[in-house]
């Protein structure tokens, strides 16, 4: 770390630098000017007592916990990500071979596509798709149909996979939202992945008398798939995040929950400061939990 | 960021066999393109047998009215454009913000002091690793009652900066990092302090590395100003929103929302994708 450093001196060990007293008295500053406007000037009553029971609450009928609204929209953020990431990952790939063919018609489409979600800001593009894929999508998909035959078997199942029974279309329609948003992205990342695979690959397959399609399954992909996990990880981290868009299109996750009960509650700072951190703590340790598998993954010499 | 780079530039490394000999039609370039036009025209023609068969009344005509209007001679500017005249203040204001940010994190992680670094890594992961929607909800519902001013658009501006910042401080962190370390030395050596060795001889080299990826976080900012209406900033999304509660015309002012933002965004891509060309060019 010290040799990438800039700078003319090795980095010192020990002793403050006149930096350090400016930052501390900066931070030092701010928090207690935070903690004056709070305690003196607002005189803000806090009140954090509400807030666990929307983490877990007791059910009247049967008096057991279970998850409340907090607990709940997280399952379907979570939720929301995981399938997200299956369907992003699978059109994404597609796109990416699209944009890596040999004829024009492919690469135009794919480039296209990728264009258009790159450059049109995600939300505008929720609440033109949602209203898209609410309207004419989810009659052809039939899952309402689907749902109302299906056996108390059959929902259970569909309950632990999409959550809430009555809620999988408003579900599905955000999933679909983001994985079309995401796919686009992914397949940047595997695109550079296949084009990371050098040339001389190709020309040893074709050497040995193997078809483009023997090349790219038993060549090409096994050493792009090495390349583009890492990023990929990094993908999910980010589609975690980006699911709090849907909230706008009115899909029951966390940010949209949250929005509730802050509204309800009138309690806008507490609910938004845990809210904040329940991503956080996701979203950090996922990103800790890939540094380490990266960093494992490179003392393996791959 | 350069999204609009040409298909045929970025043709795949598994290219075998060179054309030279003559193609039949059906394997030319000119009946991919035809082939990929009529594409277009099938979800288009979709999109509009779909909003038909829901019984939807398109009114284009009404659409230039929502830009502006002539009352007694006198231009009116409709809300599309009062919106969109907001989201490049948003983008104006929070590119400086963006960049003061950035400089002072990528400064404080490079430097010297241990309290300096902490707050930097700290302020990147907190940023990096919470949803934008979050962070403006915190910034216009905790943070501006907490300060005390009463604008959601400077509320809007600030959290863009802090979220956008943390990003361009990556951007200058990587452009300083690739000034080769005898430059610093050769600096020290003829007696800079740090500050001017930053101004004369370090930032005078790193800039042009770091604007390509500068100008992929304006379009950044503009593509995440439209999250800015969750709260009351009337940008360009807001208005949009307003206007279709009012009209119902979602097809259509969706659409001219989407152009819209699309236009800006890909002209600055093809900037991005030109300046790149010429640093490359510069070596």
């Amino acid at each position: 770390m010290d040799e990438r450093r800039p700078g003319p001196r090795r980095r010192r060990r020990g002793g403050p630098t006149a930096l350090d007293f400016a930052v501390l008295t900066a931070v030092l500053s701010v928090i207690g000017y935070v903690g004056y406007r709070v305690n003196s000037v607002l005189v803000y009553q806090w009140d954090w007592s509400t807030i666990p029971g929307y983490f877990f609450r007791r059910d009247p009928k049967t008096n057991e916990w279970v998850a409340n609204l907090l607990i709940k929209g997280l399952a379907t953020t979570v939720r929301i990500a995981v399938w997200g990431m299956i369907l992003s990952t699978v059109a994404g790939v597609l796109l990416a071979f699209a944009r890596t063919s040999r004829r024009l018609l492919p690469r135009l489409v794919g480039w296209a596509y990728v264009g258009f979600i790159r450059n049109i800001p995600p939300v505008p593009f929720l609440f033109l798709f949602y209203f898209f894929i609410s309207t004419q999508l989810m009659p052809i998909l039939g899952i309402d149909r689907f749902l109302a035959h299906a056996s108390p078997g059959t929902l259970s199942v569909m309950q632990v996979l999409f959550g809430d029974v009555a809620l999988i279309p408003n579900f599905a329609s955000g999933v679909i939202c983001l994985s079309l948003m995401m796919a686009a992205y992914i397949a940047e990342i595997v695109r550079a992945g296949i084009e990371s695979i050098p040339k001389g690959q190709y020309e040893a397959g074709y050497t040995i008398g193997l078809s483009r399609l023997q090349i790219t399954w038993y060549i090409v992909l096994p050493q792009a798939v090495q390349r583009v996990v890492p990023p990929l990880t990094g993908q999910l981290i980010t589609l975690i995040k980006d699911s709090s868009l849907v909230a706008l299109i009115s899909i029951q996750e966390l940010s949209f929950l949250a929005m509730e009960i802050a509204i309800s509650e009138r309690r806008f700072f507490e609910v938004w400061i845990v809210t904040g951190l329940m991503y956080f703590v996701i979203c950090y340790s996922l990103a800790l939990l890939m540094r380490r598998l990266e960093r494992r993954a490179a003392a393996h010499g791959r | 960021m350069s999204s609009v780079a040409s298909p045929e530039g970025d043709a795949g490394a598994p290219r075998a066999q060179s054309r030279t000999h003559s193609v039949p039609w059906w394997r030319s370039a000119w009946f991919d393109v035809v082939q990929f036009v009529l594409l277009l025209g099938l979800i288009a023609w979709f999109a509009w047998r779909g909003a038909d068969a829901m019984g939807y009344r398109w009114q284009w005509y009404r659409v230039p009215g929502f830009f502006y209007r002539k009352v007694d001679g006198a231009i009116i500017w409709g809300p599309l454009v009062n919106g969109l005249v907001v989201t490049l203040e948003i983008a104006a204001w929070g590119l400086v913000l963006t960049l003061v940010i950035g400089l002072v994190t990528a400064i404080l992680r490079l430097s010297d002091s241990l309290a300096g670094r902490a707050l930097a890594v700290g302020y990147l992961e907190i940023v990096r690793n919470t949803p934008l929607l979050v962070q403006v909800s915190i910034f216009y519902f905790v943070l501006q009652p907490l300060l005390g001013f009463n604008n959601p658009l400077w509320a809007g501006i600030i959290c863009l900066g802090f979220f956008e910042g943390a990003f361009a401080s990556e951007v200058i962190r990587g452009g300083i990092m690739s000034v080769v370390r005898g430059q610093w030395e050769a600096g020290a050596a003829v007696g800079l302090s740090p500050s001017d060795n930053y101004r004369f001889v370090i930032l005078p080299q790193a800039v042009p590395i770091m604007l390509p990826p500068m100008a992929g976080v304006l379009i950044n900012l503009i593509k995440h100003s439209a999250v800015l209406s969750f709260v009351a900033v009337f940008e360009l999304t807001t208005e949009a929103r307003n206007l279709i509660g009012d009209t119902f015309l979602s097809f259509e002012v969706w659409f001219v929302i989407g152009i819209m933002y699309l236009c800006l965004t890909i002209s600055l891509s093809a900037l991005v994708a030109w300046l790149e060309r010429r640093v490359r060019s510069r070596g």
